[in-house]
């Protein structure tokens, strides 16, 4: 019997036809769905927006906000906490900098982002120094997980920041006090001096207007006529200032030290590890400073560096191999740039690479040779596949 | 620009064993994706000290190397079996209704007619009946569509002729009373999206079936290590992919394939193309409302899409044990009414049927020690999720995280506490994620009316294939065959005929 005999005899078949016939008839037109579901989802997710920079706010010496207005006259929605990846061109090199969003979520006509500057640094300097208003640029939607979480979190939450690491919870801090947010926020800032403070005035202020928001910065070279408490936040110091260490999450952000420092005091504490939340490490200053840097090899070594079907570069050692293929003129997605978003994963086919601590690579790609190039440092030739 | 023997567009499981079958078989092909990532649905993502997996909850049709399944079947003939670890279950599935129900079937037919008739006594006649019913109609099944024999009829096969159009309902409710072991027999529908009332007894029977013969099956390392070794195995035998490379047009030449563009604006020539992507897109974007055939739109427009899914990944940081937790697979109902639930799939106001996956209960390594990983899957439609203003989108998303949660903690209490970290997903991650409507991952709903049994395929555009849950319904073991048996067709298309 053939397929269509065997059909034709199941029993109800006749009446299960009918009902195809039926849902044809009064169906759908399906010509009608062409790109219908992308356009909403776009307003949740673009793939990439246009910002253009409407104001430059000097807040200290150091550190600029860019007040930046969309292109197209919409921006999405984002959660206090998450940041952009701002791409940028500096003497013809395309690369990104993530920077978190400082402004509150319900300000919903621009996104600020404060630049702090870096030593050396390459594209802080271009920020603070060669950009102003009028000035364009493309980046990523918001993203990142460094953000409140009423699932898990408790209402109470006590931010340790430490430099630049403020921006994050300056747009906390803005969202809680301005929407009268049944929340608690208790803010200890280090800096080195007290003319590194950004955002002091407006702390101060939104700290005296309302109930549930406590600023307290700590500096830790304090000048003679410092008032602020002074030293490292540590264990001691957070317990002087926090009456109660129960039913709060803490949340860390600033440069790596401040980490490797700040993590065991809160465990000192007493903290458990689900009442504490970190944003990324930023990719180390001196990549070859890291645990597990083969001494033999310096920063200024050079490699030869192929990729399948295209171009060979030379890469520094030094380099994350995510900047020399920037460097190159090779295109590799990226978002976080530090290790933890897998966007620029690419396949090594042979050589080796140093990955530092923190860089979350899936374990079968790990076992396939994947890597993150934002986070993995040559140390011999390499031939890699995009 | 030189072209290829074949191009392959998604690299989703239907994607990837298509290439595969392709490039082993000899042909020159290219695999575009545009995601950065292979795998589709079948891929991880890490935060914190975990890796969660996002879709493979328990792998059917697999069986041992001594019993062999059709799946390792599949995947024995693309040579990755060796690259890839599985790891069996021993039961099918805890089902609770809080205060109503608690009941555990094993992956062993006896076992499970022992452990229903021991909380249905009264029904237990009835209970082995129904099991060898299961069995007897799909054996049936398999030697009239698989093994195609050619003397099929209704006196050689007659439970096959009798309810291979029936639903699931018609049988559970000519079989059993109590609504209660109903719901413990049919808890798979959450795996079609479909409930007992539009799930075809076929489907039902081959759930059933697949998983108590060959047992429910986890990948070590999740189903990205799979996904992982396909793409291996796939630039060994020759084959080229390109990740972040979407493709944007099919083009036609006298109505045959005759190459594709990508995003980047690339024209490659091919006259074979395998889609794995929906069948919407397929035709609306890729190929052209204009240029598709019109008995495409025609067979399309009395189909609807699919469910997606709410999914929580939930790093939690204490072991299962002390979460009370002793199955992987966990169904928890709200209701024992299914009909129902599945209404409720169109709404976020109360889940009605969860499924909490904790893969440590029988892989270990699933998470670090002294921590466990769970995956709490909640069916969802898209449209509910559309109508949410964008800047509403994270509270309501927090706001139904939570009635799941609640539910979860009615069998598992103190569950809350011990979250590490969370993720949630929505239909709306799904869509944007796969780029299918409706973020619909098992791709049209599968009614009867729509059984592979009474629609033979049809593919009106020579050089054009489609893989896939769009094209064969959803689920990890019918799209990675899929693949497979798709690209065993566009080799014969190209002349050639495999290794
Ligand atoms: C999630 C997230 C949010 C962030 N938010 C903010 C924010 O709100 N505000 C802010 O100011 N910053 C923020 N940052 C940091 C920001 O992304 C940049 O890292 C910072 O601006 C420095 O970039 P740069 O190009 O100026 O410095 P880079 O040129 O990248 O240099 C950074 C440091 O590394 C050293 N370095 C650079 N290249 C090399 C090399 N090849 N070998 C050895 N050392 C090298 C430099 O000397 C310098 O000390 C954030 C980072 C992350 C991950
Ligand atoms: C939360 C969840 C739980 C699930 N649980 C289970 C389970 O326990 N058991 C089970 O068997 N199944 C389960 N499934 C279903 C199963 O994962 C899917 O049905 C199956 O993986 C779909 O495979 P596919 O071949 O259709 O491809 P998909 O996974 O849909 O992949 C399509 C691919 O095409 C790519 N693509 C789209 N458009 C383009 C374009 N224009 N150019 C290039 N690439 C493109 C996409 O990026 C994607 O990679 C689950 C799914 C989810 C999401
Ligand atoms: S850009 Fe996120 S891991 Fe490299």
């Amino acid at each position: 019997m053939s397929r269509r005999n065997i059909a034709d005899q199941l029993e109800g078949v006749e009446r299960i036809r009918e009902e195809t016939r039926i849902c044809r008839k009064y169906g759908i037109d399906y010509t009608v769905e062409k790109g219908r579901t992308m356009r909403l989802v776009n307003l949740l997710h673009p793939q990439a927006l246009r910002l253009k920079v409407g104001t430059v706010i000097r807040e200290t010496k150091s550190a600029a906000t860019l007040r930046m207005a969309p292109v197209d006259g919409y921006l999405p929605p984002f959660q206090a906490g998450q940041y952009i990846n701002l791409f940028v061109e500096i003497d013809g090199v395309r690369t990104s900098r993530p920077y978190s969003i400082s402004s509150a979520p319900h300000q919903t006509g621009f996104y600020d982002i404060t630049v702090r500057r870096v030593e050396n640094g390459f594209v802080s300097d271009y920020l603070l120094d060669g950009v102003g208003p009028g000035d364009e640029f493309e980046s990523s939607g918001p993203s990142g997980n460094f953000h409140y979480n009423p699932l898990f979190h408790e209402k109470h939450m006590v931010c340790l920041a430490g430099g630049s690491g403020v921006t994050p919870f300056m747009s906390m801090i803005r969202e809680v006090t301005d929407r009268g947010l049944d929340r608690e926020i208790t803010l200890l800032y280090g800096n080195r001096r007290e003319d590194d403070i950004i955002f002091h005035s407006e702390m101060k202020d939104r700290a005296s207007r309302f109930g549930n928001f406590v600023y307290r910065p700590v500096i830790s070279e304090p000048s003679k006529t410092c008032s602020e408490l002074t030293g490292f936040i540590n264990a001691d110091l957070i317990r002087s200032v926090l009456n109660d260490l129960g039913s709060k999450t803490f949340y860390i952000c600033g440069p790596s030290q401040m980490y490797e420092f700040c993590i065991p005091e809160l465990e000192k504490l007493g903290i458990p590890k689900n009442k504490v939340r970190r944003e990324m490490f930023g990719q180390p200053q001196d990549i070859t400073a890291e645990p597990g840097w083969p001494r033999e090899v310096e920063a200024s070594t050079e490699f030869k560096v192929s990729v399948r079907g295209g171009k060979t570069l030379r890469a520094r050692a030094g380099e994350s191999l995510l900047a020399a293929l920037e460097r190159a003129g090779v295109v590799v997605p990226s978002l976080c740039r530090c290790g933890e978003c897998s966007m620029c994963r690419i396949k090594l086919v042979s050589g080796k690479v140093f990955q530092p601590r923190g860089v979350l690579l899936r374990q079968s790609d790990r076992e396939f040779g994947y890597i993150h190039s934002c986070a993995a440092y040559p140390l011999s030739d390499l031939k890699i596949m995009l | 620009m030189s072209g290829f023997d074949a191009i392959v567009i998604g690299a989703g499981n239907g994607g990837l064993t298509a290439a595969a079958t392709l490039a082993k078989g000899g042909a020159k092909t290219l695999l575009l994706e545009r995601h950065n990532v292979p795998g589709g649905c079948a891929t991880s993502f890490c935060r914190g000290r975990f890796e969660f997996e996002v879709a493979l909850h328990q792998l059917s049709g697999m069986g041992d190397a001594s019993f062999p399944g059709p799946l390792r079947s599949v995947l024995h003939g693309l040579d990755v079996l060796d690259r890839v670890e599985f790891v069996s279950m021993k039961n099918l599935y805890r089902l609770t209704i809080p205060g109503r129900l608690d009941i555990t079937l094993p992956a062993d037919r006896n076992g499970t007619v022992e452990a229903l008739t021991k909380r249905f006594p009264a029904e237990g006649k009835r209970i082995k009946e129904f099991y060898d019913l299961v069995y007897e109609f799909f054996n049936q099944l398999i030697s009239v569509i698989y093994m195609r024999d050619p003397e099929a009829s209704s006196e050689k096969y007659p439970l096959y002729f009798k309810y291979a159009m029936a639903s699931s309902q018609d049988l559970l409710d000519e079989y059993f009373n109590d609504p209660l072991l109903k719901a413990s027999v049919a808890a798979y529908w959450g795996y079609m999206g479909l409930p007992p009332r539009y799930l075809s007894f076929s489907d039902l029977a081959a759930l059933i079936f697949a998983y108590i013969e060959f047992k429910p099956y986890h990948i070590r390392n999740g189903s990205q290590a799979l996904s992982n070794a396909l793409i291996e195995k796939f630039t060994e035998n020759g084959g080229e992919v390109r990740f972040n490379c979407g493709a944007q047009k099919i083009e036609l030449e006298n109505g045959a394939v005759s190459a594709v563009v990508t995003e980047r604006g690339e024209r490659i020539p091919t006259g074979c193309v395998v889609a794995n992507i929906s069948t919407p897109v397929l035709y609306n974007e890729l190929i052209g409302v204009e240029e598709s055939p019109k008995e495409k739109y025609e067979e399309m427009s009395g189909r609807t899409i699919g469910p997606s899914s709410f999914t929580l990944y939930i790093g939690m940081d204490c072991t299962p044990a002390e979460l009370g937790i002793e199955e992987t697979t966990n169904f928890i109902g709200a209701h024992d009414d299914f009909n129902h639930a599945f209404s409720q799939l169109r709404d976020i106001d109360e889940p009605a049927m969860i499924l909490v996956s904790c893969f440590n209960v029988s892989d270990p390594g699933a998470s670090p020690e002294g921590t466990c990983q769970i995956a709490v899957v909640d069916l969802q439609y898209l449209e509910p999720w559309l109508s949410i203003p964008p800047s509403r989108y994270a509270e309501e998303k927090y706001r139904y995280a939570a009635k799941v949660l609640d539910l979860v903690e009615r069998v598992f209490p103190g569950f809350r506490s011990h979250i590490e970290e969370i993720e949630i997903s929505t239909p709306i991650t799904h869509v944007r994620y796969l780029g299918h409507p409706g973020g619909a991952f098992y791709g049209f709903d599968q009614h009867i009316k729509d059984s592979r049994l009474i629609n033979p395929p049809v593919q009106p555009i020579s050089g054009l294939f489609h893989a896939g849950a769009w094209a064969a319904g959803g689920g990890f073991q019918p799209t990675l065959a899929s693949g497979a048996s798709t690209g065993r067709a566009a080799l014969k298309h190209l002349g050639m005929r495999g290794r």
